[in-house]
C-alpha cells in the first residue's frame, strides 16, 4: 500500500496521535493522552493501529512506581502511628504495656513504631512493663517533625511527588511500596516521519472496511425456549388448544383420574416427589370425586369391574410436583372439554432422579389428547403425522407399549437420518373406565412426545443439562433456532 | 422396564421353533410385548414393555405367549395338578404381619445350571415388579425331600433361631434383620412388628423367614435337587395365588409335575395352585369402535386365539375365556389390544384425523413471550434455570431467615429441596458461574415462583415472574430503573416505587414496585450479598410479577 492510500485511511484519532508524535521522541500513553486530550482507550487502540500500519516503532520500558500500602493509607486517614501512640499514652498514663497494645487501636507494627520513636525521644518511658508519658518540652519540635512527614504523605497522594529525603524511611516503615510497571512507548519511524508533512494535504478518503470491529453483545431467547415456542406454534396450527400446566398438582389428577390404583407401585415414594408442605389440596365437585371413586372400586358405569379396593379421598388430596404431563390432560377432562377437540400442554415435570448427563429431576413433557369419534387407526395416523412434524421423518414403526391409563397403547419409533431407530412418542386410547365415568361420548387419543430428546437432537447437544445451560458464553454463541 | 436374559437355544426349545435371523426373532418378540435389546451368539437380552404382565416375566412366559402368537398353541395352555398330600396351616396371628400364603410342589424337576439361573430370574423379577420389592409378593423355593411332612406358617418370637442361607451358624430372627445382608435389605418390610412370620415343617425345622430369607437346610436348592416345595407370601390372596400359578406354569413348561397343597385358614380351606380359566364378556361392536376395522367374526376369532383367548361369539356378545396367569384383563379393550398386537400394529391401515377445530396458545404463554420480546429488545440474554432450588440459595445467601417455602418431602439432594420463591438468587448463582465471560452481563428469565397459599386448590400460589439482572462495573439504581420504566412503557403499565429494605440490597437503593395489583422489587445488590455469591462486579436487580 502506498503512503497516500495509507494516509487516506487514517482515522481522526490516528491523525491526532501522529501530530502529537511529530517531535520524534518516545512517548507514553499518558503523555499522548495529555497532549491530545483524547480518552485513554482511544489512544491505546490508536497506538496499536499505528504500530500495525508500520508508522511507528514501539518499546516497553520498565518504570518503578511508588504506591501507598495499606498501612500508608491508614496513616493518611488516621494520622501517623507515633503521634497516635503518644496521644493515647498521654491520655492513659500510666498503664501496663500489654493493656496499651490491646486498647490503643494500633496494629502490632504501628505500636512498635510508635513505641520506638517515643522512647527514642524520651517522651515515654517503660519501667517493668509500665508505660508512662514523661511530658518533655522537646515535644513541640518532635511534633513539627511529624507534621513534615504528614505533609509529605499528603503531597504524595495529591501530586504523586515525594520529597526524596523520606522515600527510604517510608519504604522501610512500610507506608509505601514499590511497584514495577512496564510502560509502552512509541515514536515515529521513517515512514511515520514522512507522513507528518502530508497529513494536512491528504484528507481521509475511506475507512478500511476490512478492519475488525468490536463484538456486539446481543440478547437472544434461550435456545430451548425458542425450540419449545416453535413446537407450541406448530401444534396450534394443527388445531391444538394449549392447557394450563401448574407445577404442583393433587394426586387426584396425576393418578386417580387416570385410573392408577392407590397401591400402584408408580405412586411410591421412590418414583415421584412428594411435598412436605403444603401436603393436601382440595378436590373438585363431590359428584366428580364420587365418579372417580366408583371407577376405581367397581368400574362405575363402565363395563369394567375396576380395581376392587376401597378408594380413599385423602390419598387423592395429597399434593405433588406434577410427575407427567398427562396430569394436565386429566385436569382438563375433569374441567370440561369441547367435542370434538384437540388439547396439548408443554409442562415442567418432576421426578426424583439424580441429575446427570441423561437425567434431570426437572424436565419438560409435551402431552395432549384428541377427542371425537376416533379409533386406533386414527391414533396410528396421528403418530405418523407427529413423526413428520416433530422428527422430520416418514420412516416409522409402531410397537406395543403399556401405560396404566391407555388401552390399546402404542409407541412410535422413528428412523432418524443419523441416529437410527429411536422411540419418540407414546400414545393410546384413554381407558373406557375413564372415558365413560367422566361422561365423554367418543374416544380420547392420548399422546406424549419425548420433547427433551428431540430438543437435544435439534440443538446438537449430548448432555441433557445443557437445555438449562448455565454457561453464558455458550448461550451467546448459539445460533438462532430456525424452524 | 424389566430386562430378561435368555439362552436362544433354551428359548427356541420352549417355543418349539427356531428363529433363523435376528429380524425374525425381533418381530416375534414384539408380539410378546418384548423388545430385543441384544443378541450375542446364544445370549438374548430383551426388555418387557408391559409392567402389567407378570406372566411374561420369564423365558417360559414369553415362549408361551409366542406359542399362541405363532399358532403353535391353539387352546389355552392347560396345567394339571396332583394332590401332594401336604397340608399347610396358617396362624391367624399373622393378620397384621403378613397374613396370606400359597404353596405348591413340583416333582421331577430337571435342575441344571441354566434352569437354576432362569428360576432365580423369574423369582427375582416377580418379587421386584409384581411383588413391589417383596412387599406384596415374596417367593421361597425349597428342596421338597428335606421338608418333613406338613408345614405351619405362624407369627414367631423374634428370638427364634435357625441357620439362614449363606451362613453356617444359627441366628435369631432379630439378628438376621440386623446382620444378614438380605435382612438389612428387607428389614423395612417388618418394621414395628413384635412377632415375625416363620414357616416350619412338622419337625419344627425352619424352612423360611418370609419375606427375608430361607434356611440353609431345605432352602438350599442345587443341581442335585429333584423335587421342589414352593412358598409365596403376601397380603392379598389373589396376588399371592397369581404369583404361585405363574411360577408353577413355568416349571410345568419345563416338564415338572405340579402338586397341590391344602391350606387351612382356621376353619376355611383352600387348595393351591389353581389353573382355572377366567371369563370376561364384552360387546362385539366394541371391536370396531376401538380398532376402526371391519372384519368378520372368524377373522377376530383367529386373532383372539393367537393371543391365548378362547372366544364364543353369540349375537353382539363375545364370551372370552383366558388363563388365570393373567391379571390384566379388566375390560373388553384389554382383550382387543392383544388382538391388535396379533394383527401386527404395522399391518393396520392408518387413517388421517379430520376434525375442524381451531387451536390456540394459552393467553399466559402469549403474554410471557411478549415479555421475552421486550427484554430481548433491551439487549438482555435469556436464561433458563430450574424451579427446584436449595434453602441456601433462596434464603441464607440473600440474607433471609425462617422463610416458608413449598418444600419437597423426599428430595434427591439439597439442591432440589424446595421450590424457588424468587428468581433473582438463581440468576446470581448464574452470574457466579460466568465470571470469566465478557461483561456487561445483562440477563433475564421469565418463569414461575411458588408460595404457600391456603386459598388455592393446591395450597400453592404459582406466580409468573420476570427477573432482570444487570452486572457491570457502573451499574446503578438509575440504570435498572430505566429498564423498569422501559418495560412498563412497552406494556402501558403505570408503576410506583416506595423505599423498602431487603437484606440483599443496598439500603437507600431498594424499592418496592407496585404495578396495579402486582408487586415487585428493584435495587442494587449490596456488597455482603455479592461476597456471598463470590461476585466482584456490581449487580442491579429487577423482579416483577406478571
Amino acid at each position: 500500500m502506498n503512503l497516500e492510500t495509507l494516509i487516506q485511511q487514517l482515522s481522526a484519532i490516528e491523525r491526532n496521535t501522529l501530530q502529537a508524535l511529530a517531535n520524534g521522541e518516545w512517548q507514553s500513553l499518558s503523555q499522548l493522552v495529555e497532549k491530545t486530550g483524547l480518552p485513554k482507550d482511544s489512544i491505546r487502540r490508536s497506538m496499536e493501529w499505528l504500530n500495525e500500519k508500520k508508522l511507528v516503532e514501539a518499546q516497553g520500558q520498565t518504570k518503578t512506581n511508588l504506591e501507598f500500602s495499606v498501612s500508608g493509607k491508614k496513616a493518611l486517614e488516621n494520622g501517623l502511628p507515633e503521634i497516635r501512640f503518644l496521644e493515647w499514652v498521654k491520655k492513659n498514663s500510666p498503664n501496663h504495656i500489654e493493656t496499651a497494645k490491646k486498647n490503643s487501636g494500633l496494629s502490632e507494627k504501628e505500636f512498635n513504631i510508635g513505641l520506638g520513636w517515643n522512647k527514642k525521644h524520651n517522651f515515654v518511658s517503660v519501667v517493668k512493663g509500665t508505660l508512662t508519658a514523661t511530658g518533655l518540652d522537646e515535644e513541640q519540635e518532635f511534633l513539627e517533625k511529624i507534621e513534615e512527614r504528614k505533609n509529605a504523605l499528603y503531597s504524595f497522594e495529591q501530586k504523586k511527588e515525594l520529597n526524596s529525603g523520606f522515600e527510604t524511611e517510608f519504604l522501610q516503615r512500610g507506608l509505601l511500596s514499590k511497584k514495577i510497571a512496564v510502560e509502552r512507548k512509541i515514536r515515529l519511524n521513517t515512514q511515520g516521519t514522512q507522513t507528518i508533512p502530508l497529513l494536512s494535504k491528504i484528507k481521509t478518503r475511506s475507512y478500511n472496511i476490512r478492519d475488525p470491529v468490536p463484538e456486539l453483545l446481543v440478547g437472544k431467547k434461550q435456545p430451548y425456549i425458542q425450540f419449545l415456542n416453535q413446537i407450541r406454534r406448530r401444534l396450534t396450527e394443527l388445531g391444538f388448544v394449549e392447557m394450563d400446566s401448574p407445577l404442583v398438582t393433587q394426586e387426584f389428577y396425576n393418578f386417580d383420574v387416570l385410573f392408577q390404583p392407590q397401591n400402584h407401585p408408580a405412586r411410591s415414594w421412590t418414583d415421584t416427589y412428594q411435598l412436605k408442605q403444603p401436603q393436601k389440596g382440595k378436590l373438585p365437585h363431590p359428584k366428580i370425586v364420587k365418579s372417580i371413586k366408583v371407577m376405581h372400586e367397581t368400574g362405575g358405569v363402565s363395563a369394567s369391574n375396576g380395581w376392587q379396593y376401597a378408594w380413599e379421598e385423602e390419598i387423592a388430596k395429597r399434593l405433588m410436583p406434577a410427575a407427567h404431563g398427562t396430569a394436565h390432560s386429566a385436569r382438563q377432562l375433569v374441567k370440561g372439554i369441547q367435542m370434538p377437540g384437540k388439547y396439548f400442554s408443554i409442562a415442567r415435570c418432576y421426578r426424583p432422579d439424580v441429575i446427570d448427563a441423561t437425567h434431570l429431576s426437572e424436565f419438560t413433557q409435551l402431552d395432549g389428547f384428541i377427542v371425537g369419534k376416533l379409533n386406533f387407526r386414527h391414533l396410528l395416523g396421528m403418530l405418523k403425522q407427529f413423526a413428520l412434524e416433530f422428527a422430520g421423518t416418514k420412516e416409522v414403526r409402531f410397537a406395543p407399549a403399556y401405560y396404566p391409563f391407555t388401552e390399546p397403547s402404542c409407541q412410535l419409533i422413528v428412523k432418524h437420518p443419523k441416529l437410527g431407530w429411536m422411540e419418540v412418542a407414546g400414545a393410546g386410547l384413554f381407558r373406557p373406565e375413564m372415558i365413560e365415568n367422566l361422561g365423554i361420548k367418543g374416544q380420547a387419543l392420548a399422546w406424549g412426545i419425548g420433547i427433551d430428546r428431540l430438543a437435544m437432537i435439534r440443538l446438537g447437544i449430548n448432555d441433557v443439562r445443557q437445555l438449562f445451560s448455565d454457561d453464558l458464553a455458550w448461550l451467546r454463541k448459539q445460533p438462532m433456532v430456525v424452524p | 422396564m424389566p430386562t430378561l436374559e435368555m439362552s436362544k437355544k433354551d428359548f427356541e426349545k420352549l417355543v418349539g421353533k427356531k428363529f433363523a435371523s435376528r429380524k425374525e426373532l425381533e418381530e416375534a418378540l414384539w408380539k410378546a410385548k418384548t423388545e430385543l435389546e441384544e443378541l450375542n451368539n446364544d445370549s438374548i437380552k430383551a426388555s418387557l414393555e408391559d409392567t402389567n404382565r407378570p406372566d411374561l416375566l420369564s423365558t417360559e412366559g414369553i415362549a408361551r405367549e409366542l406359542r399362541y402368537k405363532l399358532g403353535l398353541q391353539k387352546k389355552i395352555q392347560a396345567y394339571k395338578t396332583k394332590k401332594s398330600g401336604i397340608t399347610a396351616t396358617i396362624d391367624p396371628d399373622l393378620k397384621n404381619i403378613r397374613p396370606k400364603a400359597a404353596y405348591a410342589v413340583a416333582w421331577n424337576v430337571k435342575v441344571s445350571n441354566e434352569f437354576l439361573g432362569q428360576m432365580i430370574q423369574l423369582q427375582e423379577k416377580i418379587c421386584q415388579t409384581f411383588g413391589q420389592k417383596r412387599k406384596e409378593v415374596a417367593i421361597g423355593v425349597f428342596d421338597l425331600d428335606k421338608v418333613n411332612g406338613n408345614v405351619r406358617y405362624f407369627a414367631a418370637d423374634p428370638k427364634t433361631e435357625f441357620i439362614p442361607l449363606e451362613y453356617k451358624v444359627k441366628m435369631s430372627l432379630d439378628e438376621i434383620l440386623k446382620e444378614h445382608p438380605k435382612g438389612k435389605e428387607f428389614a423395612c418390610l417388618l418394621s414395628g412388628q413384635k412377632k415375625y412370620p416363620l414357616l416350619v415343617d412338622s419337625k419344627n425345622e425352619v424352612l423360611s423367614f418370609p419375606p427375608i430369607i430361607n434356611s440353609a437346610g431345605s432352602g438350599k436348592v442345587t443341581e442335585q435337587t429333584k423335587n421342589l416345595f414352593l412358598d409365596v407370601t403376601g397380603f392379598n390372596q389373589n396376588k399371592v395365588n397369581t404369583a404361585l400359578s405363574i411360577f408353577c406354569a413355568a416349571l410345568a413348561d419345563r416338564k415338572a409335575t405340579i402338586g397341590s397343597v391344602e391350606i387351612q385358614y382356621g376353619t376355611k380351606k383352600i387348595t393351591t395352585p389353581s389353573f382355572e380359566k377366567k371369563k370376561i364378556v364384552f360387546k362385539k361392536d366394541l371391536i370396531e369402535t376401538i380398532t376402526g376395522m371391519q372384519k368378520n367374526d372368524s377373522h377376530w376369532k383367529k386373532r383372539f386365539q393367537e393371543s391365548g383367548f378362547e372366544t364364543t361369539f353369540k349375537g353382539n356378545k363375545i364370551e372370552c375365556y383366558y388363563s388365570n396367569l393373567r391379571q390384566d384383563i379388566l375390560h373388553g379393550v384389554d382383550v382387543i389390544e392383544d388382538a391388535l398386537i396379533s394383527e401386527g400394529y404395522n399391518n393396520i391401515p392408518l387413517e388421517e384425523i379430520k376434525l375442524s377445530v381451531i387451536g390456540n396458545e394459552s393467553p399466559k404463554s402469549l403474554f410471557v413471550d411478549a415479555i421475552r420480546d421486550a427484554c430481548i429488545g433491551m439487549g438482555l440474554q435469556e436464561v433458563l434455570s430450574f424451579t427446584l432450588s436449595s434453602r441456601e440459595k433462596q434464603e441464607t445467601l440473600v440474607g433471609l431467615q425462617k422463610e416458608t417455602f413449598v418444600e419437597i418431602a423426599n428430595p434427591t439432594s439439597l439442591n432440589t429441596a424446595l421450590f424457588r420463591k424468587t428468581i433473582f438468587p438463581e440468576l446470581l448463582a448464574f452470574l457466579a458461574k460466568n465470571k470469566h465471560a465478557v461483561y456487561p452481563q445483562h440477563l433475564f428469565e421469565v418463569g414461575k415462583t411458588l408460595e404457600l397459599d391456603s386459598k388455592s386448590d393446591t395450597g400453592v400460589l404459582e406466580k409468573d415472574m420476570v427477573c432482570i439482572v444487570l452486572s457491570n462495573r457502573k451499574t446503578s439504581f438509575s440504570e435498572i430503573k430505566s429498564f423498569l420504566q422501559a418495560i412498563c412503557n412497552a406494556f402501558q403499565w403505570h408503576f410506583s416505587i416506595q423505599e423498602t429494605n431487603h437484606p440483599a440490597f443496598e439500603s437507600g437503593q431498594t424499592g418496592l414496585i407496585q404495578i396495579e395489583q402486582k408487586k415487585g422489587i428493584i435495587g442494587v445488590l449490596n456488597k455482603a450479598t455479592r461476597d456471598n455469591f463470590g461476585l466482584e462486579i456490581p449487580v442491579s436487580i429487577l423482579e416483577i410479577e406478571l
